[in-house]
């Protein structure tokens, strides 16, 4: 299988601090991958750096055998990346249905995709005419995520699914994760052990700023030292 | 009895449209038949507005052309602040171009009515464009001091003595004679009252649609997170700059309808204050509504008329202390605030029918 995303060694600013300082994350096509690491590590600037919204200043990402550096977030998306950033990123002014149409880059796209989303999330069919700001926070993760799926995505980039949602909705998240993993190769950033063991293939470790350990995650649910040593649980 | 004829798909679309805007086509209609109520109340015939005859009713077709072409300048403002998120300090540039352009297209090159329109359109594009320059370098409050700056640098050239010729400089433009008879204000008002009545609901049915296309998603996406709607892989420049060239030709528009009304174009025009007045239209109304460009337009000009009417010089202290009032009190506008309260208004209501025993 060969790498569909390729992060070498990058290093990020963001003003004068210096947050990524050497990175590297390969995801192979297909896969699930996690960013694993202690809050502020520089996971979700990992992901940011991939989508153009914090650029590196030195290092490669490579999509697809593309570069990415000097593009703009829009057209690092049109090529393919759907990010999902945390904090239940919808627009609130919008509806549910106009929050999935936004999201087409080609014509049709919602429609093509509609059953296998409904299918994923049975509620946002429910809540279609709802505005955004009428949705609770799981139903707002749903479609945050569903959003993401509407248009012909290659990589998803998806950050903390699990984050502030109760036990029965992450199960739900969990499932639909691992459905749409199907079709769609995912990179996600998940503080939650327990989530990320169950989803992901393979894992990498980001510490203070540097990728320290990556490895399949099978082997890692086992590694009680790393687990201990890097993420503090067990 | 129902009808056994299945209506045509034609016929389905005209009625959709039709239940869709029940509520505009009513007060258009309204619109339309209040000089004529006006006139009869007067005791005048209908025919007097037909022949334009002195009366209440001429007049206050003149104050409602004034709310008209307020309303289709703060529509413009609305378009750009209120939906694309769009601070700008520099609109009533916009505006003064078209009156600027227009009263001397009208006076000093003695140009018809159509190519003047057609060069108010063509310069409200350019200065879209100009403004559009600065689009992908600054953001909010600098965009917002930016585009003061060219507006004031409009404002200097409008006043200079240099142009005095053309614009009268701190005098204004006075005497600009239209034309065009069939568009004089003083001979023709309830054909001009009409003409203007039908362009502001043609502009507020156009950014309506404008709103609810793709494009107009975008636009509010962008006013609610940029960085997100970019992330959908959307480059919001075009779509900011597709907001300011439509709102730019509306506000144009509106400043070609102000000098073939009132052919005097003072310079205040063209300064912050007339910025600060579409921006209080919107506030009053309801940012982002649309409709409320239109209510907010008909609060400023009443209140302005009769506060002067009534209170003389004191009229300024007792419009602000409105303004005040309105934005501690109605903080989302009257259309904002009605939107968000709509349920329990309802639910209000329904209690008061219950407690009058005329609902279950």
């Amino acid at each position: 299988m060969t790498n569909l995303l390729e992060v070498q060694n990058i290093h990020t600013f963001i003003g004068q601090f210096h947050i990524l300082e050497g990175v590297s994350v390969d995801v192979l096509q297909g896969s699930i991958t996690v960013l694993l690491g202690r809050n502020g590590a520089g996971k979700t600037t990992t992901l940011k750096s991939v989508m153009g919204l914090t650029p590196p200043s030195q290092g490669q990402i490579l999509f697809a055998g593309e570069p990415l550096q000097g593009r703009r977030s829009y057209d690092i998306a049109a090529m393919g990346i759907g990010f999902v950033p945390e904090h239940r990123a919808i627009f609130r002014d919008l509806s549910v249905a106009e929050n999935l149409k936004i999201a087409e880059r080609c014509k049709g796209d919602l429609a093509r995709k509609e059953e296998f989303i409904f299918g994923l999330f049975p509620d946002l069919k429910r809540l279609i005419k709802l505005p955004g700001t009428k949705l609770s926070g799981g139903q707002q993760q749903m479609l945050a995520i569903a959003r993401a799926l509407v248009p012909d995505n290659k990589l998803l980039l998806i950050d903390e699914p699990s984050e502030g949602l109760a036990p029965v909705l992450i199960e739900q998240m969990i499932t639909a994760i691992q459905q749409l993993a199907a079709n769609t190769t995912v990179l996600l950033v998940e503080q939650n052990f327990v989530v990320a063991s169950k989803l992901a293939e393979r894992y990498v470790i980001i510490e203070e700023g540097r990728s320290v350990k990556k490895g399949l995650m099978a082997e890692l649910v086992n590694d009680q030292e790393t687990i201990h040593r890097y993420l503090g649980a067990a | 009895m129902q009808s056994t004829i299945p209506p045509t798909e034609t016929g389905r679309e005209a009625l959709r449209l039709f239940k869709e805007n029940r509520g505009p086509l009513a007060m258009l209609l309204a619109l339309i038949l209040f000089p004529f109520f006006v006139a009869l109340l007067d005791g005048q015939g209908p025919t007097a507005v037909l022949n334009n005859e002195i009366g209440n009713a001429r007049f206050l077709q003149g104050l409602l052309i004034e709310i008209f072409i307020l309303a289709i300048y703060a529509l413009s403002y609305d378009l750009i602040l209120g939906i694309t998120g769009l601070l700008s300090f520099g609109h009533a540039m916009f505006f003064a171009v078209g009156a600027y352009l227009t009263g001397i297209a009208f006076k000093s090159f003695g140009w018809g009515v159509g190519p003047t329109l057609a060069a108010v359109i063509v310069a409200g594009i350019v200065q879209a464009l100009l403004f559009g320059l600065v689009l992908p370098r600054v953001k909010g409050i600098t965009f917002a001091l930016v585009t003061l700056g060219f507006a004031s640098v409009f404002e200097i050239i409008v006043k200079s003595n240099e142009m005095v010729a053309y614009t009268g400089a701190d005098v204004g433009l006075q005497g600009v004679v239209v034309p065009a008879a069939w568009l004089n204000t003083s001979n023709e008002r309830f054909r001009l009252y009409l003409i203007v009545l039908f362009f502001t609901f043609f502009v507020y049915l156009v950014y309506r649609r404008f709103v609810d296309s793709p494009t107009g998603r975008v636009c509010i996406a962008t006013r609610e997170n940029e960085g997100r709607a970019q992330m959908l892989g959307y480059n919001t420049f075009y779509f900011k700059l597709t907001a300011l060239i439509l709102s730019s030709i509306t506000a144009a528009m509106a400043g070609f309808f102000h000098t073939v009304h009132q052919p005097i174009v003072s310079p205040a025009v063209a300064g912050l204050g007339w910025t600060v007045a579409a921006l209080l239209m919107i506030l009053m109304g309801g940012i982002g509504t649309l409709s409320g460009a239109l209510v907010g337009a008909a609060i400023f000009r009443l209140l302005q008329f009769y506060l002067e009417r009534w209170f003389g010089g004191n009229a300024t202290f007792l419009i602000g202390l409105v303004y005040v009032l309105l934005v501690m009190f109605v903080p989302y506008g009257v259309v904002g605030t009605w939107q968000a309260r709509r349920l329990d208004i309802q639910r209000g209501r329904e209690r008061l029918l219950r407690l009058l025993h005329l609902r279950p």
